[in-house]
């Protein structure tokens, strides 16, 4: 792969800087408050973990990062996602086209439908290098075999369609599209949620080893805190559309600040204290049509008290890169269970 | 790939041999006595027992049935009770004026149909949509034989500019597919808008925008390449649609089809050039449904891998 000039127009320190994002989709059923004042940032060569449930909106974030919510029902409120200096929101859509795939590429959750069926892989990846580089049709193949090559399937696969791939396979062939213009930010939704336990190691090493190779920044949403542990520098927590819990891995893994963080690690089963109960999250995550007021996670909380239902908790910082948004923390010496004994 | 085309021909003599036996049955329960047909009215009761016998039509009807099909093997489908001209070759030679129809009515239904459909289907739930699915109930509705009725009326009575019957340039064609066309179009609309909705909505779509490519790319090229499938079947199924839609039109502007040759015969208990018609319209049916078969695998990789294995 040849090496692409770095000659980006905006050097700060962030690749991506969302800040105060609200997502919306309209339907005639009512209004779906999906990402509700989001904010977080990415730094470069760095990789931020979005965890949280089915339903958090760590979807749709990453969808706006590349201004593809589906509209109608979605719109984008407001809010601002700054990519290398400039807002994604504000780009025409030439400039969008230019930047999907270029700067910024997605790597979907079920590689089973992320490949359209009657293209062949390699003229699948062949088209996101034809799309931004002037090169021609057998340049981009030959470029789309070194591709497949690097993900570990056989160049002469390049022929074959997705029905011919395992899952795992199908997998890497969406990375190869994804990476094969070597984007300075990838967008990893759940990348190995859809596949065979022994096929999801495969798959996260050899994105970390691609990603480090070409000095990239990852957005990796997933549900799985031992995915997070293993490949993620920082860590940020989602809840009903906000960011609850927000800092490095190792400041949100060993002293965790939010209450619902706490619930996440509390319904984890743990070897080490087999035959103890695990502690699922009571309740169920709220209707994104009918958010409580304050706190989403108030009525979930076990240390809830009045005053969380009555505003909405602001990041406040806990020392280092370490942000929390929990009303708990006005009262003095407040701390989590997990935290009380050590 | 070539030896699943040869085993579908082969595959086509059982479904040939069924159909046969249950038209010249049906043909047969019919009823009607072809010597009254032929014979003049005042033919005495003795000379229509002699022609029966003659003809054969007083044995068993197995008999008959097996001798008939001993002569399709040999291409000799017997002759016209009312022209006495051979009914493969009067076949034949109406044959290309209904494919012409036939042909120019699918032409015409496509170039409406799959850009209304593509449309209609990006624009979905407005008035965009809602005035292409009018048109295409509007089209679904309409019987064939009433548009033809309305369209000779305007363009030939009322307006003098197309001749309402009959062969010859162009301009005998337009009417007549045009009818055909319509319906069909409306059925082909709702197929396309139905298939382009559901193909927008697939993963591989929003792959494809992540990609960066350009939206009329993402619609004519990774959509319209899925979307063809359901089309093509939807086409395909319906080419019945086209072979009756034809025998109306055909009969409505005197179009000297094979549509029209039916009619005619059975107005004229002309048995045999029934029987033999509807016969080589069987065998036409099952080349054109093998066909679209092959232009489906054509579509769809998937398929053309299961042919493969299957050899």
């Amino acid at each position: 792969m040849s090496e692409k000039t770095n000659e980006k127009k905006f050097t700060g320190e962030n690749i991506l800087e969302i800040k105060d994002l609200v997502v919306h989709y309209e339907t005639d059923d009512g209004c779906v408050q999906a990402v509700n004042g989001l904010s977080f940032s990415i730094g470069r060569e760095r990789t931020l973990g979005l965890v949280g449930e089915t339903g958090a909106g760590k979807t749709t974030t990453a969808l706006s990062i590349l201004n593809l919510v589906p509209s109608p029902p979605g719109v984008i409120k407001s809010g601002s996602i700054v990519l290398d200096g400039e807002d994604v929101l504000q780009m025409s859509e030439k400039e969008l086209e230019q930047m999907r795939g270029n700067d910024v590429a997605m790597i979907f959750q079920d590689p089973m439908t992320a490949l359209n069926p009657v293209i062949t892989v390699g003229e699948q990846i062949a088209e996101s290098i034809m799309l931004h580089e002037h090169v021609s049709q057998k340049e981009a193949m030959e470029r789309a075999k070194e591709m497949l090559k690097l993900v570990g399937i056989a160049e002469s696969r390049a022929y074959e369609y997705p029905h011919q791939f395992s899952g795992g396979m199908k997998q890497r062939v969406v990375i190869a599209i994804a990476l094969t213009c070597q984007p300075n930010l990838l967008i990893a939704d759940e990348p190995t949620t859809a596949l065979d336990v022994t096929i999801q190691a495969q798959v996260l090493d050899l994105m970390q080893d691609l990603i480090r190779r070409n000095h990239m920044s990852m957005l990796l949403i997933t549900h799985d805190l031992g995915v997070v542990a293993e490949v993620c520098n920082d860590v940020a927590v989602m809840y009903a559309g906000r960011i609850v819990e927000i800092g490095s891995t190792d400041e949100v893994f060993n002293a965790t600040a939010h209450p619902y963080t706490e619930g996440l690690f509390g319904s984890l089963p743990n070897l080490k204290d087999q035959g103890e109960e695990l502690e699922p999250i009571r309740g169920m995550m709220p209707d994104p049509m009918h958010l409580p007021e304050g706190c989403a996670f108030a009525p979930r909380c076990p240390y809830a008290t009045e005053a969380c239902s009555a505003s909405v908790p602001y990041l406040r910082p806990m020392g280092g890169t370490h942000f929390v948004a929990c009303h708990a923390y006005d009262r003095e010496n407040f701390r989590l269970r997990r935290n009380q004994n050590g | 790939m070539i030896r699943y085309v040869l085993k579908r021909i082969v595959l086509m003599i059982p479904t040939i041999l069924i159909t046969s036996l249950l038209i010249y049955w049906a043909m047969d329960l019919a009823g009607g006595d072809p010597v009254m047909t032929i014979l003049p009215e005042n033919a005495t009761v003795e000379q229509q027992e002699a022609l029966r016998e003659e003809m054969g039509l007083n044995d068993p009807f197995l008999v008959r049935y097996l001798r008939y099909m001993g002569g399709l093997v040999t291409g000799d489908m017997g002759e016209s009770y009312v022209t006495d001209r051979d009914v493969f070759l009067t076949f034949m030679e109406r044959l290309p004026n209904t494919l012409l129809l036939g042909g120019s009515a699918l032409i015409i239904a496509c170039i409406i149909a799959i850009p209304l459909g593509i449309w209609t289907a990006l624009n979905q739930n407005t008035w965009k949509d809602t005035g292409g699915m009018v048109f295409a109930l509007f089209g679904v509705s309409m019987p064939n034989f009433w548009l033809g009725l309305m369209f000779i009326l305007l363009f030939s009575i009322q307006w003098q500019l197309l001749p309402s019957g009959g062969t010859g340039g162009i301009e005998y064609l337009i009417m007549p597919a045009a009818t055909v066309g319509l319906g069909l179009a409306a059925l082909i609309t709702r197929t396309t808008r139905s298939a382009m909705l559901d193909v927008v909505r697939q993963d591989y779509i929003t792959t494809a925008k992540a990609k960066g490519a350009p939206r009329k790319r993402v619609i004519y090229y990774h959509a319209m390449k899925n979307a063809m499938i359901p089309i093509v079947t939807a086409v395909g199924m319906q080419f019945s649609l086209v072979m009756t839609g034809s025998a109306l039109a055909e009969t409505v502007f005197s179009w000297p089809g094979i549509g029209r040759l039916v009619f005619e015969s059975i107005a004229a208990r002309d048995i045999p050039m029934v029987t033999g018609s509807i016969i080589l319209c069987c065998v036409l049916m099952s080349i054109i449904n093998l066909a679209v078969d092959l232009l489906y695998a054509f579509c769809d990789p998937r398929i053309k891998a299961q042919y493969s294995n299957k050899g």
